[in-house]
C-alpha cells in the first residue's frame, strides 16, 4: 500500500491537516488564496486557518467584509478568470445570503457556458450540531448542495482523509463545497472524539473524489455514513460486535460524485442497508443513498433502515437537541433492526 | 525540576523535558492549562522543532514544539488533563 | 432635556442589561473550567454577551410602546431588556428550559416575545427585512406604531440591510435602523472590512437622514434617538442612526481577542457609558442612596430572573418534534369540496 516502507505516526488534528494541505497548494501556486470573515488574525473560527496569515501575509490570507453575496460571488468572478480562490462560509448556515451565487452562479456557469467557462473554487463552510448552536448554526445542509447539479461535495471524517481530499479539491478545476464538521476538526474548545486525529503523511497527496472509503469491514450489515457520523457509526460497531452483529461502515467521503459501486458491493455482501445522516431525514442523503441502491439492485436489499434528523429544525436545549440529532445508540438501534430481519 | 536526565538505562543518550513553558506565558494570569492534543505517541521518533502537543491556557491555544530529537519517550500529561504551566508535559529520549 | 425620572429609568435599565451579563458570564463558564468546552455547563452553546452596549439599547428604547416591533441580532439581550422581554422567560430560554420564551427551542440568539413585539435572528442583518416589514403593516392598517431594527456595525456591508434602507425609504415606512458600532467584526476591526468610518453615511445613498451620536452616552442617543423615532411616528419616513458603543466581554464568551491590542481594550473600557450617566445624575443631585437603590433593585431583578429560570424544568427529548407547524393546526381544511368541471377535450 505505502509508497515508502517508512510507517507514518506523525498524527494530526482535522483541521491542521486541511491547513497543511492549503499551505502546501498556496506555496505552490500563486494563484491560491483563501477569503473569508476571520481567516486572517482569528485563523478561522473554527481552526481553519490557523498560521497561514503569518506565511502568507494578508493579501493571500484576507478578511473581508460580512458580505457573503460579494465576495463568494467575487470568488467565482476570480476562478473564471482561472485564479484558485478559496473561500470559506463561516457557518454552512449562512449560505442563505449568498444563494444565489452558489446556486445559480459557481454552480451552473461551467454548464451555461457549455464548457467554455469552468469555476475552479473551494467552497469551504463548517457544519454540524452537538453543541447546542440552535437552529440557524447547527445545519449540515448536505441534502441542499448535493441537491445542486454542478458543485462537487467533499465531507472529511478524518485528518489524512481531510488532508487528500482538500489537496484534490484546490487541484480540481470544478466547484467543489468542502464541508467540515466543527466537532471533528480538533479545537481546543469543542473536544472532538478520538477518530478524526490520525496519522497524515507529511507529503502533498490526492484522494479521488468518488472513493468511498470502508472504514470497517463487517460481514452482516452495512452502515453507510458520512462527517460526524461515521465516528459515532464505529462507536455502534464495536458495541454490537459484542453481540455477535458485524457491522461494515462506509465512509462516503464525497457525496458529489457519489461511489455507488462501493456501496452496492457492500450491500450484495450483507444484504442490510442502514444509512446515516446529520442531515434533514426527507428529500436528502439517505433517501438518495437507498434509491441508488434499489435503483441498480433491488435484489440485493433485504432489509433497509434509516437514521437521520427527523425534519424539525435543531432546537437549542440538550435534550431536543440530543433526540433529533442520531447518536451511536440510535444507530445500534436501528442496525439491530435490520439483522433481526 | 531538571530539564535533563541520564538514560535510565544507563545508555549515552539524555532525557530531556517537554515543559509547558514559551514566550506566551508573559501574556498569561492562570497558573494551570489543559493539554488538548499530542500529535505523536510514545516510541515515535520527533525532530528537534517538530510540534509535539498542544496546550489551552486561559481559552488561547498553544504549540509545544520538542525541545531535542529523539524518540517521544514518556507522556507524562495526557490529553484533557490539567498542567501547571512549567510543569513537564513528557520526555524525549534525546539520540 | 431629559427629565431627571427618566433619566433614572434608563439608568436602572442599564444596570439591569452590564448585571444581567455579568451574571450570565459567571454561570455560562460554570462546567467550562478548567478546560473550556462550548457544550458543557448549565448555558451550553455560544453566548454573545453585550456588556458596553447599553446606551443604545436603552436610549432608543424608551422611545418605544409594546406594539413598537424590534428586531434584534445574535447579541439582543439588553436591547430586549430594554423593551421590556419578560426577563424570567428569556432566561429560562438562555438556560434551555421548557417555560423559556421559546420552551428552549430557540436559545440565546432567538428570542421571541410577541407580548412586546421583540424578535431576533442569528443571522447578520436578517432582522432588517423583518423590521421593515412590521413598519409595512403599521402603514398599511393606519395604525402609529414603528419599527427598529438593530444591528452590528458589521452588518452594514450586508445586501440585507441596504436592500432595506431601499425599501423603507421607497415605501416610507416608518422604521428605524440602529447601527451599534462596537468597532469589531469578531476579530475584523471596521476599517478593515467597511468603507466608511461612520456608518451613518450609508442614508446618503437612500434618500433618508443619518444620524451618528459617537459617545457611549446614553443621554445623546436618547435624543437622537427620540428625533428619528419621532419621524416615523410622524410618518416622515425612515431614518439611519449609528451609536457608537463598547465591545467589554470578546465577541463571543471563550473568545480569547488574541487579535485585539491591550490598548484597544483599555481605551473602549475607560468609555462607560453607565459612568458616564451616574456622573450625569450626580450633577442632577442624584445621591449615594438613590443611586444604590437603583442598583440593588437591578441586580435583585437580575439574580430572581436567573434563580427562577435555574429552577424550571428541562424540555423533555419529545418536545422536540412540537411546533414545527402551528399547532393546533388552523388556518387549514382538511376536506377538498367537489365541483362538477367540464371536460376538456385536448383534441378539440
Amino acid at each position: 500500500m505505502s509508497e515508502t516502507d517508512e510507517v507514518i505516526d506523525r498524527e494530526l488534528t482535522m483541521s491542521r491537516a486541511m491547513v497543511e494541505s492549503i499551505a502546501h497548494e498556496m506555496r505552490e501556486d500563486e494563484e491560491v488564496f483563501y477569503m473569508g470573515e476571520d481567516v486572517a488574525d482569528y485563523g478561522g473560527i473554527f481552526d481553519s486557518t490557523q498560521g497561514l496569515l503569518d506565511e502568507f501575509g494578508r493579501d493571500r490570507i484576507m478578511d473581508v467584509p460580512i458580505s457573503e453575496t460579494a465576495y463568494l460571488g467575487a470568488a467565482v468572478g476570480a476562478a473564471q478568470e482561472g485564479m484558485r480562490p478559496i473561500a470559506e462560509l463561516m457557518f454552512a448556515d449562512f449560505f442563505g445570503v449568498a444563494m444565489d451565487q452558489i446556486y445559480n452562479q459557481l454552480a451552473k456557469n461551467t454548464y451555461m457556458s457549455g464548457g467554455n467557462v469552468n469555476v475552479p473554487l473551494v467552497l469551504t463552510a463548517a457544519v454540524g450540531g452537538t453543541y447546542n448552536d440552535a437552529a440557524q448554526h447547527s445545519q449540515t445542509l448536505y441534502g441542499t448542495f448535493a441537491h445542486i447539479p454542478g458543485l462537487k461535495l467533499v465531507v472529511p471524517s478524518t485528518a489524512y482523509d481531510a488532508k487528500g481530499l482538500m489537496h484534490n479539491a484546490i487541484r480540481d478545476d470544478d466547484p467543489v463545497m468542502y464541508l467540515f464538521h466543527k466537532r471533528l476538526m480538533g479545537i481546543g474548545w469543542m473536544p472532538a472524539p478520538s477518530g478524526p486525529k490520525t496519522p497524515v503523511p507529511e507529503t502533498d497527496y490526492t484522494i479521488p473524489f468518488g472513493s468511498a472509503d470502508i472504514k470497517r469491514e463487517g460481514a452482516d450489515v452495512t452502515v453507510v455514513t458520512l462527517g460526524l457520523h461515521v465516528h459515532r457509526a464505529l462507536a455502534a460497531a464495536e458495541s454490537l460486535a459484542a453481540e455477535g452483529i458485524d457491522v461494515e461502515v462506509v465512509d462516503l467521503r464525497t457525496l458529489v460524485p457519489l461511489d455507488t459501486d462501493t456501496i452496492l458491493e457492500s450491500v450484495r455482501k450483507t444484504g442490510r442497508l442502514v444509512v446515516v445522516d446529520e442531515d434533514y431525514r426527507s428529500f436528502g442523503v439517505t433517501g438518495e443513498v437507498i434509491a441508488r441502491v434499489a435503483d441498480r439492485d433491488l435484489g440485493a436489499l433485504d432489509a433497509v433502515e434509516r437514521v437521520a434528523v427527523p425534519d424539525v429544525p435543531i432546537p437549542y436545549a440538550r435534550p431536543m437537541e440530543n433526540e433529533v440529532i442520531p447518536d451511536a445508540d440510535d444507530i445500534e438501534a436501528r442496525v439491530r433492526a435490520v439483522a433481526s430481519e | 525540576m531538571p530539564d535533563r536526565q541520564r538514560a535510565a538505562d544507563g545508555g549515552s543518550g539524555v532525557r530531556v523535558a517537554v515543559r509547558a513553558t514559551g514566550d506566551w506565558e508573559a501574556d498569561v494570569d492562570e497558573d494551570e492549562g489543559i493539554l488538548v492534543d499530542w500529535f505523536a505517541r510514545e516510541g515515535r521518533s520527533v525532530e528537534a522543532g517538530d510540534t509535539l502537543c498542544e496546550i489551552q491556557v486561559e481559552k488561547v491555544s498553544v504549540d509545544i514544539q520538542a525541545p531535542a530529537a529523539g524518540t517521544l519517550d514518556e507522556i507524562v500529561v495526557g490529553e484533557d488533563d490539567a498542567f501547571a504551566i512549567g510543569e513537564t508535559l513528557g520526555w524525549i529520549q534525546s539520540e | 432635556m431629559v427629565s431627571q425620572d427618566k433619566l433614572c429609568e434608563l439608568y436602572a435599565d442599564m444596570l439591569t442589561a452590564r448585571y444581567y451579563e455579568e451574571r450570565l458570564q459567571e454561570e455560562y463558564l460554570e462546567g467550562k473550567q478548567p478546560a473550556f468546552d462550548i457544550s458543557a455547563g448549565p448555558i451550553p452553546g455560544e453566548l454573545h454577551l453585550a456588556a458596553g452596549q447599553e446606551a443604545a439599547a436603552v436610549g432608543v428604547c424608551h422611545h418605544l410602546r409594546a406594539d413598537d416591533t424590534v428586531t434584534a441580532p445574535h447579541r439582543p439581550h439588553h436591547v430586549a431588556i430594554a423593551k421590556g422581554v419578560d426577563l424570567k422567560r428569556m432566561s429560562a430560554e438562555i438556560f434551555g428550559r421548557k417555560t423559556g420564551l421559546g420552551k428552549g427551542k430557540g436559545g440565546h440568539m432567538h428570542l421571541f416575545d410577541p407580548d412586546v413585539s421583540f424578535a431576533c435572528s442569528g443571522i447578520i442583518a436578517e432582522g432588517c427585512p423583518p423590521a421593515a416589514g412590521a413598519a409595512l403593516a403599521a402603514t398599511k392598517r393606519n395604525e402609529d406604531a414603528v419599527a427598529v431594527a438593530f444591528l452590528g456595525e458589521g452588518a452594514i456591508d450586508q445586501g440585507a440591510f441596504l436592500e432595506s434602507l431601499n425599501f423603507a425609504s421607497v415605501h416610507d415606512l416608518p422604521v428605524v435602523f440602529v447601527v451599534e458600532d462596537n468597532d469589531w467584526a469578531i476579530s475584523m476591526p471596521k476599517e478593515r472590512v467597511t468603507d466608511v468610518e461612520d456608518g451613518s453615511d450609508r442614508a446618503a445613498g437612500f434618500d433618508m437622514p443619518g444620524i451618528r451620536v459617537d459617545q457611549d452616552d446614553a443621554i445623546a442617543v436618547y435624543e437622537a434617538a427620540g428625533e428619528a423615532i419621532g419621524r416615523a411616528r410622524d410618518r416622515n419616513g425612515p431614518t439611519l442612526l449609528e451609536v457608537q458603543v463598547h465591545r467589554r466581554m470578546g465577541h463571543f464568551m471563550g473568545d480569547p481577542q488574541t487579535y485585539r491590542s491591550d490598548a484597544d481594550e483599555e481605551a473602549a473600557l475607560a468609555r462607560d457609558s453607565i459612568d458616564r450617566l451616574e456622573a450625569e445624575l450626580r450633577d442632577h443631585g442624584v445621591d449615594d442612596d438613590e443611586l444604590d437603590a437603583i442598583r440593588d433593585e437591578a441586580e435583585s431583578r437580575v439574580d430572581e430572573a436567573i434563580a427562577w429560570a435555574k429552577e424550571q424544568p428541562h424540555p423533555d427529548p419529545d418536545d422536540a418534534y412540537d411546533d414545527v407547524f402551528v399547532n393546533p393546526p388552523s388556518g387549514v381544511t382538511t376536506e377538498e369540496p367537489e365541483f362538477e368541471l367540464a371536460e376538456v377535450n385536448a383534441d378539440e
